[in-house]
């Protein structure tokens, strides 16, 4: 080991035990004058080798109550985490927990708890008329739902990307249901009489159908324009309902475009001056350049758009729930509210789980990660 | 005929370029007379025919709303009238400020959002920080359980969070003390420290989410810059403070913004079976005023209400009265919210 390594090491190590300045120069002058007196410096080197004496350091910094670097790093990490951690233990925990008993136990009037097994388990899963079908109209919404809400969103964040005029007008109106579309302001839309009214004022009666025509468009304009095709019924009727539900497909797009945009905005500009250069249309370089740049967040926002559907509260088994809880097993009394309601959570929370367990898989496959560094 | 330009040299530095101009028709012809600029005219229509459709989409029940508002009830018995008004009044908006006590409403709901944002943004940089830029042990199963807790729906542990908040005196060892103390009685009654409770714990309403953007931002920045602050001597907690919340500010707006407006609109705490407003069965204390409860028809309109028609009207006055102020906000920092996100760089 040479002269300027021994220094270097050794001021390393005042560098890590001592915590002002000061003493730090005068520990490094000290040792440089010990160097100079002391020209075998072989004869410091320990026994053991150089790892000996390391662990030998750890040792006399440990007796001395102090932390290696990187340990007083994870300390940090566990400081700054701190509040979620406690909440975790003191609240979160316990409110799991709790909500995981009460599914298996009666609950008296006055709040007591007796144990009572699977009981209120089989009664949903077995006797229950409404919750598997519930469950699976579901999940049937959600699969058709988050294909509609992720390539609406991509679309519009690829538009509201673009150079033009107006963009920030656009923006500020497209972003809006992100904060408007909550709790008391979603539920009043939902149920605005008025505008429906407005809407269906000037509707007639579809002969046909016999639906009224009250939507954006009909189910009967669009089968003559369908028809001549050849397409399923089942995928008209689909097409027919994602277009009258754009406003609810609208304003649960706003995170995933903000998302989206985040996204694009990351691509570098000289991937695309290079594309350009080499004469690929824009088509091209949307297929070849920005989807797979993008597919990182079409995962990210496929998955938030399944927590966020699903803990919406006026999807059907949310409804389902709120049902339970407040009239009780099969909805008819008021015993055992919480208890079904529990049941039907834990299993819906687990169902999804899966689901997007699966829908990370399946979109994991295509993903693209660009290599940094 | 030579169509050549012509050029002169006039001094040592100046040259004179003479040459025929195409007629302004044949120039005109050449500039819009082509494939490209079809091209452009037609997408440019295709972009804002979508744009404004959907934007349309966006405003109509709010369009709608704003024109109901201004109706007085025999608007509504008059089939003739859709959207304007024959005998134009501001009735609505007066009984719903006056006896639905919008004020004192606007005024708890705007102190207990502010609070509650600045609290949740605090805490979520924190926890997002400490989970960005710090490798220990469990670092990933905290970040899996953040995830989690975005996936619960708050509605589906209501009643195991009524109850712990309801017996918060006997269920955790805090909740102890302060029942020893004498500070609670049992449990939290008609009371906000649920809310707060959860907002200082990182639990509140999609603060998983918070946690998650901040966390993909707060791993864009670069480690230079801390290393820095520590080779100068800082601590992991000044340099949090003056070095990283700084740069960190259009992100940290965002998800102000974004706890303010959802608090703001929040039903869940305020709702008629939550831990605030609990019906007398266990307090017989008055709830706190909220903007969420405003959406009611006031006494002086009572008599009028017969088809449904101006309960709707009502309601939709009421929501633009709730929606109003989260809109002037919104408008001032808007700009930030889009730069914040660009700038988070939010990467799988």
């Amino acid at each position: 080991m040479s002269l300027n390594d021994q220094i270097k090491r050794n001021s390393y190590e005042v560098k890590l035990a001592s915590d002002s300045s000061e003493s730090k120069e005068y520990e490094l002058s000290v040792k440089a004058v010990d160097y100079a007196k002391t020209p075998d410096i072989r004869s410091q080197i320990p026994r053991g080798g150089v790892k000996s004496r390391l662990k030998e350091q750890e040792e006399a910094r440990r007796r001395r109550g102090k932390m290696s670097l990187l340990q007083r790093r994870s300390l940090s990490g566990w400081l700054f985490a701190l509040p979620f951690v406690f909440g975790l233990l003191f609240v979160y925990a316990p409110i799991i927990f709790t909500s995981l008993k009460v599914t298996f136990c009666d609950i008296a009037t006055d709040g007591t708890m007796t144990f009572v097994g699977f009981k209120y388990y089989q009664q949903v899963y077995t006797t229950d008329p409404w919750f598997p079908i519930t469950i699976w109209d579901g999940l049937e919404d959600l699969i058709l739902q988050i294909p509609a809400i992720v390539i609406f969103a991509l679309f519009m964040a690829i538009i509201l990307n673009q150079k033009m005029t107006g963009r920030a007008a656009f923006r500020a109106i497209f972003f809006l249901p992100v904060i408007l579309s909550t709790g008391i302001i979603d539920r009043l839309n939902s149920q605005d009489a008025f505008s429906d009214a407005i809407n269906g004022s000037s509707g007639t009666i579809d002969t046909n159908t016999g639906e009224e025509a009250g939507g954006i468009i009909s189910a009967l304009d669009l089968q003559q324009l369908l028809g001549g095709i050849k397409l399923g019924a089942g995928l008209v009727e689909y097409v027919t309902n994602l277009v009258n539900n754009i406003f609810d497909i609208v304003s649960r797009s706003g995170v995933q475009m903000l998302i989206f945009l985040s996204g694009l905005q990351s691509i570098s500009p000289s991937i695309y001056e290079s594309c350009q250069v080499e004469g690929a249309s824009a088509w091209e370089t949307f297929w070849k350049i920005t989807l797979p740049m993008i597919s990182p967040m079409i995962l990210v926002n496929a998955v938030y758009t399944v927590i966020d559907l699903f803990t919406c509260y006026d999807n059907r088994v949310m409804k389902l729930m709120e049902q339970a809880l407040n009239h009780g097993g099969e909805y008819g009394g008021t015993a055992g509210g919480p208890s079904v309601a529990g049941v039907m959570a834990w299993t819906y929370i687990g169902i999804v789980l899966l689901f997007i367990v699966i829908v990370a898989l399946i979109l994991k496959s295509f993903v693209f990660y660009q290599r940094r560094d | 005929m030579d169509n050549s330009p012509k050029i002169k040299r006039e001094t040592r530095n100046k040259i004179r370029v003479d040459f025929e101009r195409a007629p302004l028709s044949e120039r005109l012809k050449a500039k819009f007379l082509n494939s490209f600029f079809f091209k452009k005219v037609i997408f440019l229509i295709f972009k804002l025919v979508l744009l404004i459709g959907v934007s349309y989409v966006i405003l109509y029940p709010y369009i709608t709303k704003i024109f109901a508002s201004f109706m007085s009830p025999s608007d509504f018995d008059d089939v003739t009238v859709v959207l304007i008004s024959k005998n134009p009044t501001i009735d609505q908006y007066r009984y719903i400020i006056m006896e639905n006590d919008y004020l004192l409403s606007l005024l708890n709901t705007f102190l207990i959002s502010a609070s509650v944002a600045l609290i949740q943004t605090l805490v979520c940089a924190l926890v997002a920080y400490g989970l960005a830029k710090f490798k220990f042990k469990g670092n990933n199963v905290l970040f899996l359980i953040v995830i989690f807790t975005m996936m619960v729906p708050q509605e589906s542990i209501q009643y195991a969070m009524q109850r712990f908040f309801l017996r918060f005196g006997t269920s955790t060892p805090i909740g102890y003390l302060l029942d020893a103390v004498g500070l609670i009685e049992g449990g939290f009654v008609n009371s906000l420290a649920p809310l707060y409770i959860m907002s200082v714990t990182g639990l509140g309403f999609k603060n998983g989410l918070f946690i998650f953007m901040l966390r993909q931002f707060f791993k864009g920045v670069p480690d230079e810059l801390e290393e820095s602050a520590y080779v100068d001597g800082s601590s992991t907690f000044r340099t949090f403070f003056n070095i990283i919340l700084p740069i960190s500010v259009p992100m940290l707006i965002t998800v102000f913004i974004f706890a303010f407006a959802w608090q703001w609109t929040d039903e869940f705490y305020a709702s008629s079976s939550s831990i605030f407003y609990l019906s007398s069965y266990w307090s017989s204390d008055e709830a706190i005023k909220l903007i969420s409860n405003i959406a009611k028809v006031p006494p002086s309109l009572q008599d009028y209400n017969k088809g449904g028609m101006l309960q709707a009207a009502i309601s939709g006055t009421a929501s633009i009265l709730i929606v109003f102020p989260l809109i002037l906000v919104y408008l001032v920092v808007q700009n930030k919210i889009v730069e914040g996100v660009e700038r988070s760089g939010i990467v799988g």
